[in-house]
């Protein structure tokens, strides 16, 4: 067990629904464009909404041939995309260059529902289903076809925690580059939108019939929207002695849980303020030294409000001053690749000086009174901080700081 | 130099609930896999699932509690409270719940629900969806109950990583402790076996069928043509040794070495670089006793043969290897289930058999135990191998828990 190993970030890679590559992500983000339409993947007539953050204009055949798209689900083939860009980004794309010492560990939400949604949906017609469409099922799936494709050949996991997934995973992946297991991981996730989750999210009534509008006294709920992030985690010893690009050090985390409710936050947002606390604790930070809070930020009534109160429990008078932002608002709630492309825009803010905006935020309410910044500004921004919450209670918020802290 | 200890054990196999009952069908060989009776299996090939019988989660669980609880929801709880009781725990009295935390890996843990749900959407329509499925469908809705229930608050996590489900959670928990980040965690796998997925397996031949021998869970035999599903849960407490024992606690195990690997080009050194790493990690050369993670497919098994063979040389021929699986079936988080059997072959010093093997493979060149073996276990290599190019092994070694 080697000591003080620090963990830096050296690629990064995207795909949703404002853009495929991190260049058109971090154009949107720097311009407050929504990526918020109506779904066309699935019928949704009879639902509350039709709302979603779908990636349009996807072509599979664009980035993989016929054979390889019979045993990828949508989302594997996001993460892929995501992953390839993160490790020509990281210059890791020759697996040559990978090997032993290289491991993933991905979040995963949905996974391959939506290849078993149409096994099932022909079983139940009374049809006989392609038996492969079952093979992505396994939310492990990604991970594994990440790791064959790179020749990462270090140790494994994926993370179900629902949406804190693929923020658990940059978490856990900076634990095994710190304990010596490896010395590079990929990290992050990818979400594909299904009819399961989007029929689950609207039966709690915690979909908004128009696109979401986190903060905002207007919110009825969350948008849910899809793509991947990967991100290269490298130890920084390593990175440094290659010379590469540095967009920032995981300072800390912290992983909790509420043991609470299944689905509702604790409602005064003690247990999210303790979360947030050990994270930045862990990191050796101030809360007055947070230049920017990426919030889970979800829109729905309850989320915006529990975290608005942690958030004040965290920096007490200072709370007002802090920019607060959703990145949601843009790219929808992407569950398990969430927490990976919000740790993205987050060190995109610190590479490109800039906070990114809560787009179509008009005004608040009695309890979500902060700066939840509407339009993206320029600013020194050193570090951030970034939560994901999830049903079950699952809370995960990361800190990160700029790469010469 | 820390290290993590095992003090407490919880289990539900098919070969019953509590440590005790799970040991006496172990050591007897009692054969856990039946036909199955609680779902239909007239559309696929096979018949036959480890499943859990004679659960009550009226034992462990309030009443009113239990009805809101998916069945993997209530074996994860189930399985830690007598974790966490076996290893003389009680949260907010030894250890504050911040510090405490759960790591499971989840087997398909909310399919169940997922099923019924979208079988809701497609026959019924949007209309009249049922909102108290969607939390449970969910892999992690079986720690987080856990957690809501016993009042666990820190470090949360579910993982799934094919057939190495439960390790992969193991380790983690390893990491966070050894990270000062909890000072008790439960930690192990979770599988509910359904119609669904027992049917996903059949579709994928992957499964144990009759081809004239019986429809059998038989690792490393000759005439092997798949797995048998199974379900259960073991789940284990850990702590940091010096914790431990300065609290005078019962230690079943010390995790000596983990190590996981990924594929490389060929599949038996993968699984040997997994089986070294942990030895080297462990400063060992061999072992008492292997548990093997033989699941009777026909690939697998040989695969786990010939990375044993790769990194124990002619050292694989000597050290006795039994799968429990013969027994229990397999479920891609069974490794919790099998941790629990380690611990208990350490501490009462015999080896359960492989039941069901009756003709040597060539291909699988080991010591298999046929019949219980009676001999002192102080270490023990507890391999995991999956479909997808994940392996992994662990080393186990006797604590100071010995009867």
């Amino acid at each position: 067990m080697e000591d003080n190993r620090r963990v830096v970030i050296t690629g990064m890679g995207v795909i949703c629904a404002t853009g495929s590559t991190v260049a058109q992500f971090l154009a949107a983000l720097q311009e407050g464009r929504q990526g918020i339409k109506e779904i066309t993947l699935f019928d949704c007539t009879g639902y509350p909404s039709s709302m979603g953050a779908q990636i349009d204009g996807y072509e599979p055949l664009d980035f993989f041939d016929k054979r390889e798209l019979r045993r990828l689900s949508r989302d594997d083939q996001f993460v892929l995309i995501a992953a390839h860009e993160a490790c020509a980004d990281a210059g890791l794309q020759s697996t040559a260059r990978n090997g032993e010492r290289s491991g993933v560990c991905l979040g995963v939400g949905a996974g391959g529902m939506r290849s078993a949604e149409a096994y099932h949906r022909q079983l139940l017609d009374g049809k006989r289903p392609r038996p492969s469409l079952l093979l992505p099922f396994v939310p492990s799936y990604a991970t594994d076809r990440l790791a064959e494709h790179f020749g990462f050949q270090g140790p494994r996991a994926s993370i179900t925690t629902a949406c804190s997934s693929s923020a658990t995973s940059i978490a856990y992946g900076a634990e095994l580059i710190k304990s010596g297991e490896a010395d590079v991981m990929a990290c992050g996730g990818g979400e594909a939108l299904c009819e399961l989750t989007f029929g689950g999210f609207c039966s709690l009534q915690v979909v908004d019939p128009l696109p979401c509008h986190p903060f905002d006294a207007r919110r009825k709920g969350l948008t849910l929207g899809e793509g991947a992030a990967v991100l290269i985690l490298e130890d920084k010893e390593r990175a440094l002695g290659r010379g590469t690009r540095i967009y920032g050090e995981l300072l800390g985390y912290s992983l909790g849980g509420e043991a609470f409710h299944i689905t509702a936050p604790e409602e005064t947002g003690k247990e999210e303020a303790r979360i947030m606390n050990e994270a930045l604790q862990d990191a050796g930070v101030r809360p007055g030294e947070v230049d920017y809070i990426n919030a889970h930020g979800t829109g729905t009534i309850l989320n915006d409000q529990v975290e608005t109160l942690a958030i004040k429990a965290v920096w007490g008078e200072e709370a007002h001053q802090i920019p607060v932002s959703s990145t949601k608002s843009m790219i929808g709630h992407c569950l398990g690749a969430a927490g990976g492309l919000e740790a993205v825009a987050s060190l995109l803010a610190i590479q490109h000086h800039f906070i990114p905006p809560t787009a179509g935020f008009e005004r608040g309410d009695e309890v979500c009174d902060l700066d939840y910044c509407p339009q993206p500004k320029s600013t020194e921004v050193r570090i951030t901080l970034s939560n994901s919450f999830a049903f079950g209670g699952n809370c995960t918020t990361l800190v990160f700081g700029r790469g010469d802290l | 130099m820390e290290a993590v200890v095992i003090t407490g054990v919880g289990v539900i196999s098919p070969l019953g609930t509590g440590k005790e009952a799970f040991w006496q069908g172990l050591v007897e060989g009692r054969n856990g896999i039946e036909e199955i009776a609680t779902f239909d299996t007239t559309p696929v090939r096979s018949k036959k699932g480890g499943l859990v019988q004679g659960f009550n989660p009226k034992d462990f669980i309030r009443p009113l509690k239990i009805r809101r609880l998916d069945r993997a929801s209530q074996f994860a709880i189930a399985a830690s409270r007598m974790a966490l009781e076996d290893a003389s725990l009680t949260i907010g009295e030894d250890v504050t719940p911040e510090r405490t935390g759960i790591i499971l890996g989840s087997g398909f843990c909310g399919v169940v629900s997922s099923e019924a749900f979208h079988r809701g959407q497609v026959l019924r329509g949007p209309g009249d969806l049922n909102p108290i499925l969607f939390p449970n469908t969910v892999p992690n809705a079986a720690a987080s109950n856990a957690s809501i229930e016993l009042g666990i608050k820190g470090p949360n996590s579910t993982v799934v990583q094919s057939f190495c489900t439960a390790e992969a959670a193991m380790l983690f928990a390893s990491q966070q402790l050894l990270a000062k980040r909890a000072d008790v965690i439960v930690t192990g796998g979770v599988d509910e076996l359904s119609a669904i997925l027992y049917r996903g397996w059949n579709e994928l031949r992957l499964t144990a069928w009759d081809a004239g021998e019986g429809e059998r869970s038989a690792p490393y035999d000759l005439k092997r043509n798949g797995f048998v599903p199974g379900e259960g849960a073991g789940i284990m407490t850990l702590e940091r040794r010096t914790d431990a024992l300065q609290r005078k606690a019962r230690i079943y195990s010390q995790i000596l070495g983990v190590a996981q690997t990924g594929g490389a080009t060929h599949p038996g050194e993968g699984v040997a670089r997994a089986i070294s790493g942990a030895l080297q990690r462990g400063g060992m050369k061999t072992v008492d006793f292997i548990d093997g993670a033989g699941n009777a497919s026909p690939r697998l098994d040989r695969m786990e043969a010939e990375g044993l063979s790769f990194a124990l040389s002619d050292r694989s021929l000597d050290i006795p290897i039994s799968s429990i699986k013969s027994m229990i079936g397999e479920g891609i988080a069974s490794g919790g289930v099998r941790i629990a059997a380690d611990l208990l072959i350490m501490e009462q010093g015999v080896i359960p058999p492989t039941i069901n093997y009756e003709y040597s493979d060539p291909l699988c060149g080991l010591r298999i135990v046929r019949e219980g073996l009676k001999t002192p276990v102080r270490t023990i290599l507890h391999t995991g191998i999956s479909l997808d190019g994940t392996y992994m092994a662990i080393i186990l070694g006797r604590g100071n828990g010995i009867s």
